[in-house]
C-alpha cells in the first residue's frame, strides 16, 4: 500500500525537483575562474579603559575582499586583496594576502611565488616550528582566525619523492610577526616596570634586507599508514622583537630551530605530538640579557568529537629556558624574567548546530606556571550562504603585571563582526 | 594484488549487468547494491551540487567536485572533495581515505590559513557541511554492521530490512530500502527511530547511465521530524578515468589535481 503510494507520489515530486533546480546554471567549476570575497564590517571594545591607551575601541574595520585565480596553461596565478579603513590605525587598509604564482617543474615539484601565507605544525593556535609570521593584534582584537597569519613574500618549493616530501621555504627579507606596539594595545615593559603605550608606538630595529638575513624553513615529511611524521628547520630571527641593541632598541635575535612532530589517529580523535629547539644564535652560553635564551618548546594535543557536532581539544605546551641561571644573574630584572617552564594548557571547544548555522566555540589558554589565562569565546551565526554576523571576546587575566596574557588585561574586549560574501 | 583486482572485476559485472536470476539471498542483494552505489567503476569523477533548506524554506547551497578511487572494489577507497560554492568555502579541500579494517584518515585544508587540518573519524552519522546527509550516506556504511532481511520482492524493487549490531552506535533503530532489482541502486531508504516512528528518508529522482554504469543524479534527503531536506545533484559524471593513487595525498589540498578536476570537454 505504502508502496502504491509512492510510486503514485514520485511523479509530483519530481516535478517539483525540476523547479528546484532548473533556474539555475551550474557555476564554474572547481578548477576554474572566479571573482569572490567579502564586505565586512567590524567594531570592537574594551571592557574598561586602558588609561595608556587614548580609544576604548579595539576594532573599527571595514573592508572588501577581492579574490581570484587565474589559469592559463599549467599555471596559476592567485590574488587575495583587502581594501578598506580602519578607524585604530586611522589609515586605509590596503593588503595583498597572496598574490603568488604557482607551477609545477616536472612531476613531482610544486612551485608557488610571490606573496603567500605558509603554515606548517602540528599545534592548535599554539606554534613551535611554524615561524612563519602571525599577525597577534589581529588575533587579540577579534578579526577573523584568517588574520592570525600574516602574509610574506616567499618562494616554497614543494618535491615529493616515495621516500620522503621535502618543503622548502625562503623569504629573501625577514618578516617578523605583528607585535604589539602600544597603538592598539599597549604591553609590559620590563625597564619601565609596568605597561606602556609609546608615542610614537614601537618600531623595532629589523635586520639588514641583505641576502644573508632572509629566512630559510624547511620540513621533511611523510605519512606512512595514517600517521604523519615531520622534521623540520629554520634559520632566521625570533619573529617577536624580544631582543635589545646596545642603545636599547627593540630588536630580532638570531634564530636557528629545529624540531619534530608526529600526527595520528587515536582511539576516537587526532593525537598530535611537537618539539622544537631554539638555538639563540648570538646567545648560546644565555649570559647576554638583551638577547633571548635558547628554548626547548613541546607541545602534545588530542582531539576528538565528544558528543555529535562537539568537538574538544587539548593542549598541553612547554617551553623550557636554557641556561637559566645565567639568565637570572645577568638579568636587569630578574622578577620579570619568564618562568624557566613556562607551561600552558589550552582546550578547544566547538560546537556546530542548525545545519552549521550555528557555531560556537571556546578556546582557553591557561599558564599554572605564570598564573594568567586568555578566554577565546566566539560565536558566528551564518544566516545564509552570503550573510554572517561573528560576535566574541578576548579576555585576559592574571595576577602578575608582567606575565604575558596577563599584560592584556586592559586589552580585554568584545567585537561584533558582519559579513556579506558575494 | 591480481587477484584481489580480477575478483573486484568479477564483482562489478554483477554488479552493474541486469541479474538474470533473483538474488539468492539478502546479504547477496547487500553486496550488490553497495558495489552499485558506491563503487561503479575503478574510479569517477562527479560535479555535485546541494540545495539544504530547513523548515522556513531558506536555503543554503554548497557546490563541490569529488574524485574517487577504489583501492579494492567493495573495501578501501579515496575521496578527494574540492568546494567550488559558498565563496567563503571555495578552495577548501577534503581528502579522505576509507579503511574496511580501521577508522578512515580524514584531512582538511582551509586555503586562507594554508592549515591541512586532521580531522578524526568521529561520528559517521554527523552531517556532511551542514547538509542532510551523514558522511555514511556520502561514502558508504559497510553491509557488515547490519543484519539483512529480505522483507518483499515487487516487481521492480528488493525491499530490505536493516537492523544494526550494535544499536548504541547510530541514532536509527532499523531502516528499510527498496533497491531496484534491474540497476541494484537503492532508490528509496526509510529510517526509524527507537519510538517506531520513521523520521529520515532519503529518495531517488532520477538515474542516469554513464560509461555503463547506471549513477544517481538527483535525490532527497528529508528530515521528518523538523521539516528540513536537502536535495541533491550530480552532473559531469565519468568513469574510470585512470586516476593515480598520488591524486589522493596532502600534495592535492594546497594543490588541487586540475588536470582531473576540469570538466569533461562537449559536455555541459
Amino acid at each position: 500500500m505504502r508502496c502504491l503510494l509512492t510510486i503514485l507520489l514520485l511523479p509530483v515530486a519530481a516535478y517539483a525537483q525540476e523547479d528546484l533546480w532548473d533556474d539555475d546554471a551550474w557555476e564554474e567549476d572547481a578548477a576554474g575562474t572566479a571573482w569572490t570575497g567579502f564586505v565586512e564590517a567590524g567594531l570592537g571594545t574594551r571592557f574598561s579603559e586602558d588609561p595608556l591607551v587614548d580609544t576604548r575601541a579595539t576594532l573599527e574595520d571595514l573592508r572588501w575582499r577581492v579574490e581570484t585565480q587565474w589559469q592559463p596553461r599549467g599555471w596559476s596565478i592567485e590574488l587575495k586583496a583587502d581594501l578598506g579603513y580602519d578607524g585604530i590605525e586611522q589609515e586605509a587598509i590596503a593588503e595583498l594576502r597572496d598574490l603568488s604564482l604557482s607551477f609545477s617543474v616536472g612531476d613531482s615539484t610544486d612551485v608557488r611565488l610571490g606573496r603567500q601565507v605558509l603554515t606548517w605544525g602540528t599545534g592548535d593556535l599554539v606554534f613551535l616550528n611554524d615561524l612563519f609570521p602571525k599577525d597577534f593584534v589581529s588575533f587579540f582584537a577579534g578579526r577573523d582566525d584568517e588574520y592570525l597569519k600574516a602574509p610574506g613574500n616567499a618562494l616554497r618549493i614543494t618535491h615529493f619523492t616515495p621516500l620522503v616530501n621535502v618543503d622548502f621555504a625562503w623569504s629573501p627579507e625577514f618578516d617578523p610577526d605583528v607585535y604589539l606596539t602600544g597603538e592598539r594595545f599597549s604591553f609590559f615593559s620590563p625597564r619601565a616596570g609596568g605597561n606602556v603605550a609609546p608615542q610614537p608606538p614601537l618600531s623595532a630595529l629589523e635586520p639588514r634586507a641583505t641576502p644573508a638575513n632572509g629566512e630559510f624553513a624547511v620540513r621533511l615529511f611523510r605519512t606512512i599508514a595514517g600517521r604523519e611524521y615531520a622534521l623540520y628547520g629554520y634559520r632566521g630571527f625570533f619573529k617577536q622583537p624580544s631582543a635589545v641593541t646596545a642603545s636599547g632598541q627593540a630588536t630580532f635575535a638570531p634564530l636557528g630551530a629545529l624540531g619534530v612532530s608526529l600526527r595520528q589517529p587515536a582511539g576516537p580523535g587526532i593525537l598530535h605530538l611537537e618539539t622544537a629547539y631554539y638555538d639563540s644564535r648570538d646567545d648560546r652560553d644565555g649570559d647576554d640579557p638583551r638577547i633571548p635564551n635558547d628554548q626547548w618548546r613541546f607541545v602534545a594535543g588530542y582531539e576528538w568529537e565528544a558528543v555529535a557536532n562537539f568537538t574538544v581539544g587539548l593542549q598541553y605546551y612547554l617551553e623550557r629556558t636554557l641556561d637559566y641561571g645565567a639568565l637570572r644573574a645577568n638579568s636587569a630584572a630578574p622578577a620579570f624574567e619568564a618562568e624557566k617552564n613556562r607551561q600552558v594548557l589550552t582546550n578547544r571547544l566547538t560546537y556546530r548546530a542548525g545545519r552549521d548555522r550555528y557555531l560556537w566555540s571556546l578556546f582557553t589558554f591557561y599558564s599554572p606556571s605564570d598564573r594568567d589565562a586568555y578566554f577565546r569565546p566566539a560565536f558566528t551565526y551564518r544566516y545564509s550562504d552570503q550573510w554572517s554576523l561573528s560576535a566574541g571576546a578576548n579576555v585576559f587575566t592574571g595576577s602578575e603585571a608582567h606575565t604575558f596574557f596577563n599584560q592584556l588585561q586592559d586589552a580585554s574586549n568584545v567585537y561584533l563582526r558582519l559579513r556579506l560574501s558575494y | 594484488m591480481k587477484i584481489t583486482f580480477l575478483l573486484g572485476s568479477i564483482a562489478l559485472l554483477a554488479a552493474t549487468q541486469a541479474p538474470a536470476e533473483p538474488a539468492a539471498g539478502a546479504d547477496d542483494i547487500v553486496a550488490r547494491a553497495n558495489l552499485a552505489a558506491y563503487y561503479a567503476g575503478d574510479d569517477g569523477r562527479s560535479e555535485v551540487r546541494m540545495i539544504i533548506s530547513d523548515a522556513q524554506d531558506r536555503q543554503q547551497r554548497r557546490q563541490f567536485t569529488v574524485l574517487r578511487r577504489d583501492v579494492t572494489d567493495g573495501g578501501d577507497q579515496q575521496f578527494l572533495v574540492v568546494f567550488s560554492q559558498p565563496s567563503d568555502v571555495r578552495g577548501t579541500v577534503f581528502l579522505v581515505n576509507k579503511h574496511s579494517d580501521r577508522d578512515d584518515d580524514r584531512w582538511l585544508y582551509l586555503p586562507g590559513l594554508d592549515l591541512v587540518k586532521r580531522i578524526s573519524a568521529g561520528d559517521k552519522r554527523t552531517s556532511f557541511v551542514g547538509s542532510h546527509y551523514f558522511y555514511e550516506d556520502v561514502s558508504g556504511r559497510r553491509p557488515s554492521d547490519d543484519r539483512h532481511e529480505l522483507i518483499e520482492t515487487t516487481d521492480d524493487r528488493y525491499v530490505l530490512r536493516h537492523t544494526p549490531l550494535d544499536p548504541s552506535s547510530v541514532e536509527f533503530a532499523s531502516y528499510v530500502t527498496w533497491i531496484d532489482r534491474e540497476t541494484y541502486l537503492p532508490m528509496k531508504i526509510e529510517y526509524t527511530n527507537p519510538a517506531g516512528k520513521v523520521y529520515r528518508r532519503v529518495e531517488v529522482f532520477e538515474v542516469g547511465e554513464f560509461d555503463g554504469f547506471p549513477t544517481v543524479t538527483r535525490s532527497r534527503v528529508s528530515d521528518l521530524l523538523s521539516g528540513g531536506r536537502t536535495d541533491m545533484q550530480f552532473r559531469y559524471i565519468q568513469y574510470d578515468i585512470g586516476l593515480p593513487a598520488e591524486v589522493f595525498t596532502e600534495r592535492s589540498l594546497r594543490t588541487p589535481p586540475r588536470e582531473w578536476l576540469a570538466r569533461p570537454d562537449g559536455e555541459d
